[in-house]
């Protein structure tokens, strides 16, 4: 305890004699298929840009027709964690002596696979005596999003596995504008998919498949409620439709009509309500080329400019925990004591305050 | 017909997320427009359906609602081919840039009138609330539908927290304390709380809800 308090007072002196230098974070990601870690740079100016150094990760891989298995994917992370932290500093071109504090994510996500990246978290921090510094994962994709887009004060889209969420910020937190009332948009496709017997993820093939449709529409049911999305009657519906014999390619095109559909009104809605000029599309299923053209055409009538995360960082990573770790310990120099660096499997993001913004 | 050609060539008042209202006049009376145009990236099978389906619900709904005590604009002539509806021009200003805990307490009360004669208006948010005077007029009811479950009714006042917790956060404790003062004298205390306690347990149900700061 009182060597790391020690440390941290170190610390701040060095930061004060470089004032100007870089500030170098250690990310660490492990709140689901993803076990990732990245070094990432913090300019200590008044701008605060950053600048991702490396990029590694380890992606667990249910077989066909399943979904992520916690201690499987937990099992995996262990067994690749040391090499893909290994190859992280190695890519940079840095030494554990050179980073400044560790980022790590605490959450939400799966427990045992949340506990893997925790334990590589403290012991690299207590080991080198670093600051540690728990991100929520969902507020690592926002600002990893508006770090690499640029976009400055956006209405946020996340979707992924995990979220399906319409945010703004507001008053030192994102604040939730309209969300999935059920099941996320990765939840969605990635259950129809493998009640086809595709491997997870499925977003990427029934897009694929959706695209060789062409364009006759089944209908499926569209819930909208006021800001918020329900999708598990269309799960329900687009499973029932592929197996009473409608042409699996169809089946994915009207998939993914109606789900994105109800996306771009409530992000529509979301965008007349709160008047914002930019909206931004981050998570993984913003790597969908069909859900950003869509949006683009919703942005248009709002006068609203579109950024869409770019594809390599959609997805889980150790960058959008490093940046957002960055981002909290350059304003607030808040760590917290490896006796204290619990995890949490729920943990939304509008209960996260933001020193940052 | 020719009246809807006539009224679109007037002043856009706003461009909503839904439909595009323009200032207009029946017969030397001012009126709004309210067209649904087509959304382009919506399938047109399903873009025509919803549009179709939401201005003939809108229409009737928002006369029903009168009937049940709820201020709302008088309809004066509904095109379902076009998706258009005219109606009376309602002047005044958006509850969205003139919140007062009066207000919350008066949206309650509609709220309440509603939902005891079945109807769940689908998007209560400040912005769909104007005040006139020292009334209160309820617009857009193009998500409107009949139902008397308690789920419902707790989804529409769902919508409504989420607004007073998002948009209004200052006052959002007040703001929503107020609107189910309004809110529960009309629906009767048990009612109410009924309600309440099922909206507390669509947020259990939101994502990552159990973790609590």
């Amino acid at each position: 305890m009182i060597r790391v308090n020690g440390k941290q007072k170190q610390n701040g002196t060095r930061d004060k004699d470089n004032k100007g230098a870089a500030l170098l974070c250690l990310g660490i990601e492990s709140t689901a298929h993803t076990f990732g870690c990245s070094v990432v740079e913090m300019y200590q100016d008044s701008e605060r840009k950053g600048k991702v150094l490396s990029d590694i990760r380890g992606i667990y891989k249910p077989p066909e027709g399943s979904g992520i298995h916690p201690r499987e994917a937990s099992r995996h992370h262990a067994e690749v964690c040391s090499s893909v932290l290994a190859q992280s500093l190695k890519e940079a071109g840095r030494r554990m002596d050179d980073i400044d504090i560790i980022g790590y994510s605490a959450g939400p996500g799966l427990g045992p696979c949340l506990r893997v990246g925790a334990v590589v978290a403290r012991t690299v921090s207590g080991f080198y005596e670093k600051p540690l510094v728990p991100v929520n994962h969902a507020l690592g994709h926002i600002e990893l999003g508006t770090m690499l887009t640029g976009a400055s004060d956006p209405l946020v889209l996340l979707v992924s596995g995990g979220h399906t969420m319409i945010l703004a910020f507001a008053q030192h937190r994102w604040r939730v504008f309209g969300e999935t009332l059920d099941i996320t948009i990765g939840q969605l496709l990635d259950q129809f998919g493998r009640a086809m017997g595709f491997a997870s993820p499925c977003g990427g093939r029934i897009e694929n498949l959706a695209g060789q449709s062409d364009g006759r529409y089944t209908q499926l049911p569209y819930v909208v409620k006021g800001n918020d999305v329900s999708f598990s009657g269309l799960l329900t519906a687009a499973i029932r439709a592929a197996s009473s014999g409608e042409k699996l390619v169809d089946v994915c095109y009207s998939l993914q009509e109606t789900s994105f559909a109800m996306l771009a009104e409530t992000v529509e809605r979301a965008l007349s309500f709160t008047s914002k000029k930019e909206m931004m599309i981050v998570g993984g299923v913003a790597a969908n080329k069909r859900l950003a053209s869509m949006l683009d055409i919703a942005c248009t009538r709002q006068d609203a400019k579109l950024y869409v995360c770019p594809i390599g960082f959609a997805g889980d990573n150790g960058a959008q925990i490093a940046w957002t770790a960055l981002l909290d310990y350059a304003a607030t120099k808040k760590q917290i004591d490896v006796e204290k660096s619990s995890v949490h499997q729920s943990w939304r993001l509008d209960v996260v305050d933001v020193g940052w913004r | 017909m020719q009246q809807s050609t006539q009224t679109r060539q007037g002043q856009v008042l706003r461009r909503g997320a839904e439909a595009d209202i323009y200032l207009s006049d029946w017969y030397g009376k001012p009126a709004v427009s309210k067209v649904r145009t087509p959304r382009a990236y919506r399938h047109k099978l399903l873009d025509d359906q919803i549009r179709r389906y939401r201005t003939i619900h809108e229409a009737q709904i928002m006369s029903q609602a009168k009937l049940a005590g709820v201020r709302s604009p008088f309809v004066y002539f509904v095109d379902p081919v076009a998706a258009e509806i005219i109606m009376e021009f309602v002047p005044g200003r958006s509850v969205k840039d003139a919140i007062t805990l009066q207000v919350c307490k008066m949206m309650g009360t509609y709220a309440g009138r509603l939902h005891a004669a079945g109807i769940i208006h689908g998007d209560l948010t400040t912005s769909n609330f104007i005040v006139y005077g020292r009334r209160l007029v309820l617009l857009d009811f193009g998500l409107a539908y009949y139902s008397e479950r308690t789920e419902d009714m707790a989804v529409d006042i769902r919508l409504i927290k989420e607004v007073f917790s998002s948009a209004h956060v200052q006052i959002f404790k007040k703001a929503f304390d107020s609107f189910v003062s309004g809110y529960a004298a009309e629906m009767g205390k048990r009612k109410a709380e009924k309600v309440l306690e099922n909206v507390a347990e669509i947020e259990r149900r939101g994502r990552y809800a159990r973790f609590q700061v």
